[in-house]
């Protein structure tokens, strides 16, 4: 058995593996279908408001119900999928930020789980539909227990700025495990850049094991001697070692960042890209790793004809495949780092997401237990447009709406909040010391 | 090979609908049935409240019938189940009860039994169908259905005869699916007789996943308080916090040695009288036989007038003489105490025993026994790392989180 059919057997492949064309196509349906229904719920929760009205002054609203309501569509605009976008990536990169918060700061691994967790839970739900600010901590705790790191609800909520009670975090977590599809796994890139970091170094004290294919004309003195003279050429083992460290480090940061905020993991394997990554670190080292594995102008140094390394057509295909990560990676630019992109998601988050949040999927601690049940039950209550209760429903969660834009307007993304905690604390820290 | 989802199973209609069929449509997206694109579609307006997330589970969900329940203990019910479209194709379905202590949410076997299930797809190793909720937010597990119990039944069960062929077919099944764990990086930490089931054509799956987790990154700590005290290895009774796919060897062994003796071989009544019971049947650890022993957490040291030298081949032959001389070999590899000198998983499984005579015995050969199901229901409904035995209940359910991540 070789790793690609264990790979190939994982829940990452089965349900989380996609290509370009097919990933785009499930998002613009996930969109479709919640702009649809979020029309639908503010329309009834419209349709709940007139008839409370109309029945307090005794007059029928006037103008006709489809004139309205072809109206009432034509205002409530919705995110594209390129917009929606736009906000997981910035709650992607916030959950980041959310794991420095915690001492020590939770594992790059936890974190990476989560920002994983956020992104396919969004492949099938919208933000207009469960706002990221509330999925974002509870994936974030869900990491924590898929990933062996413990730590008590109630500890985990001291790390999460604002107002956000345990509950509140704890609220959507069978929410989240639904979208998840109850598969909690995720193969990351690190463990392998690890493994190939261990090899190269061997290999620079002439330890190197040469692959299987490629014995015995090749030695680990061969080995240690090509990657020595590698350009630009180093000469001793030491700054060899240092080159490697270097590299090591700025694949870390690619993986920790760009990897995890684009599509890397739905549209390739963790081998992948962390040697896509790897590639953008320091081309050079990269290549010869490649080379070990797959042969290339080490062996054909003697014979420049490619047709003699049976592995070319193989080889060929994996540099056109790591090109394309590669380039997905270098396109990752942050929020904080790119101002334009900054301004236009102030514009989605603060003003357009907030006419379209769906206001029956508000309060998702109130649906915890049996949320299709009340849910349907309140929709069908404000459709008949009889019950003052459901009015009052939609006037709560209206004036809930409004509450959290007092607070939002202060801070609209909790992200500001939690790089000053992390600085009170920093200072805490510093007057302890 | 052993990743194919075609494998047949006992219920293999489930088998192949959920995990080849579900699980590799997704390739053209997880797109939900038509009817839900269509806006303007009178069906979604009745029924506005279907996410896609919703029916995705929804129709797992339809696709199986639950009938009678099978057992129940504080942490789950397990009902015999069927597949809509199949009445003869049973499924086990395991609800897991939602813990009103436990406030932080979904509990952490419940969760490590669906990761870790979920992954592996391994005629050794029980079969996860499908997972769903219920709309009062029960998780379900879909298992697969093994009608014939475990092997602690069979070794206790004073009417069953049984011989080394036998319990060669048993050990290569359970050997194969540990194997096939620790293939995929995830030790299972709690290997003992009555989480071996048995399927209704024989083969022996490993199962209750509750305490498995994946092999930490070296120099991480990992908790030691796994494994049932008599499957324990000393490593971890002397308090380890690193260690490797060599605990689940260990508990093979002492699986193993229970088979032949048909008691379990060593019985501590504690974690300090398991350790002494170890030291009088297999050898006083020490720097010598054991370098880097005494240096563990919870080691205590050997009484310097009762070292007990290290038993070598001819003490495993006198104790078994039933596993033949190469069975003895075999058995002492997996029970030798320096973890880094026990057999891995895959050297078990190249060893000479599997291919000397006698031959292992056919699966559908193999002894059986009736009344089954009941025991699969009291087994699926346990918790992890218990002992049936109430007064041996031992502590290993109280994992040591805040410790472990030291």
């Amino acid at each position: 058995m070789i790793e690609d059919e264990i790979y190939r057997s994982s829940s990452q492949f089965r349900l989380w593996s996609f290509t370009e064309a097919s990933l785009k196509q499930l998002r613009a349906t996930t969109n479709s279908v919640a702009s649809d229904r979020v029309r639908a719920a503010l329309r009834r929760a419209q349709d709940a408001r007139r008839s409370a009205t109309s029945s307090t002054t005794g007059t029928p609203a006037p103008g006709s119900d489809a004139e309205n309501k072809a109206a009432e569509d034509k205002q409530i605009e919705c995110l594209t999928p390129e917009e929606e976008q736009q906000v997981v990536d910035y709650y992607s990169e916030q959950i980041i930020q959310l794991g420095e918060n915690y001492k020590p700061p939770l594992p790059t691994i936890v974190r990476a789980t989560a920002i994983q967790y956020l992104r396919r839970f969004y492949l099938t739900n919208s933000p207009m539909t469960y706002h990221p600010k509330q999925i974002m901590p509870c994936a974030l705790f869900l990491a924590t227990k898929t990933d062996n790191y413990y730590l008590s609800l109630r500890q985990f909520a001291e790390g999460v700025p604002g107002q956000t009670s345990a509950d509140d975090i704890i609220a959507p977590e069978f929410l989240v495990m639904q979208s998840l599809r109850f598969t909690f796994d995720v193969r990351h890139p690190f463990r392998g850049l690890e493994g190939g970091i261990m090899e190269l170094r061997a290999i620079s004290q002439g330890q190197g094991q040469p692959a299987p294919h490629l014995q015995p004309s090749q030695t680990p003195e061969d080995l240690r001697r090509a990657l020595l003279s590698l350009s630009p050429s180093s000469a001793t083992a030491n700054t060899m070692n240092d080159r490697i460290s270097r590299a090591h480090h700025s694949t870390r940061e690619i993986l920790k960042a760009a990897a995890q905020i684009t599509d890397a993991y739905f549209l390739y394997t963790p081998a992948q890209i962390w040697l896509s990554a790897f590639l953008l670190a320091d081309r050079p080292l990269a290549e010869f790793y490649l080379d070990t594995k797959l042969g290339g102008p080490i062996i054909s140094s003697s014979s420049t004809n490619h047709d003699q390394n049976p592995l070319y057509a193989l080889r060929t295909k994996l540099l056109t495949t790591l090109a394309n990560c590669s380039a997905l990676l270098q396109a990752y630019k942050p929020f904080a780092s790119d101002e334009a992109r900054m301004k236009t998601l102030k514009r989605i988050v603060g003003k357009k997401l907030y006419h379209c949040q769906n206001p029956e999927k508000a309060n998702i601690a109130g649906q915890k237990r049996i949320p299709a049940a009340a849910a349907a039950a309140a929709a069908a209550a404000a459709a008949a447009g009889e019950s003052g209760t459901s009015e009052s429903e939609m006037e709560r969660l209206a004036k809930k709406r409004k509450l959290e834009r007092g607070s939002e307007t202060k801070d609209l993304f909790g992200g500001e909040l939690v790089t000053q905690r992390t600085k009170e604390r920093q200072m805490e820290g510093d007057q302890q010391q | 090979m052993a990743v194919s989802p075609l494998v047949p199973h006992a219920s293999s209609v489930a088998a192949s609908s959920s995990n080849a069929g579900n699980k590799f449509e997704n390739d053209s997206g997880i797109n939900p049935p038509n009817k839900t694109k269509r806006s303007s579609s009178p069906q979604r307006m009745k029924n506005p409240d279907r996410e896609i997330t919703e029916q995705l589970n929804d129709d797992v969900r339809h696709k199986y019938i639950k009938d009678k329940k099978l057992g129940e203990g504080t942490y789950a019910v397990v009902f015999l189940g069927h597949l809509r479209t199949d009445p003869s194709s049973f499924v086990a379905i395991k609800k897991i009860k939602v813990n009103a202590e436990y406030k932080d949410g979904l509990s952490m076997d419940a969760i490590r039994e669906v990761k870790y299930l979920q992954e592996l797809s391994h005629p050794n190793i029980i079969a996860l169908h499908d997972v769903f909720s219920s709309k009062d937010q029960n998780l379900n597990l879909v298992l697969e259905y093994l009608p014939r119990g475990d092997l602690e039944m069979l070794i206790r069960d004073s009417n069953i005869h049984y011989g080394a062929a036998d319990v060669k077919a048993w050990m290569g099944m359970l050997a194969r699916g540990v194997w096939f764990c620790h293939e995929n990086y995830i030790l299972h930490r709690d290997i003992k007789p009555n989480n071996l089931l048995v399927a209704a054509d024989g083969e022996v799956k490993l199962a209750d996943f509750g305490l498995a987790r994946s092999f930490a990154d070296p120099y991480l700590n990992m908790t030691h308080q796994v494994i049932t005290r008599w499957y324990r290895p000393p490593e971890l009774l002397f308090g380890a916090r690193q260690y490797s796919g060599a605990v689940d060897v260990w508990s093979m062994g002492m699986v193993f040695a229970e088979l032949l003796l048909r008691v379990p071989f060593v019985a501590g009544n504690s974690d300090l009288d398991q350790i002494s019971k170890i030291c009088e049947a297999f050898g006083t650890p020490t720097e010598e036989n054991w370098p880097g022993v005494t240096r563990l957490p919870n080691y205590i040291p050997a009484d310097p007038n009762h070292i007990v030298p290290l038993q070598g081949r001819d003490f495993f032959l006198r104790q078994f003489p039933t596993a033949g001389p190469v069975g003895a070999d075999l058995l002492m590899s997996m029970c030798t105490l320096d973890p880094r000198k026990r057999g891995t998983a895959c050297q078990i499984l190249q060893h000479g025993w599997w291919l000397a005579e006698p031959k292992p015995t056919k699966k559908q050969d193999l002894p059986r026994k009736v009344g089954g199901t009941k025991k699969m229901g009291d087994d699926l409904t346990r918790r992890g790392g218990e002992l049936d035995d109430t007064s041996f209940k031992n502590a290993a359910r109280q994992l040591d989180f805040g410790a472990a991540r030291d």
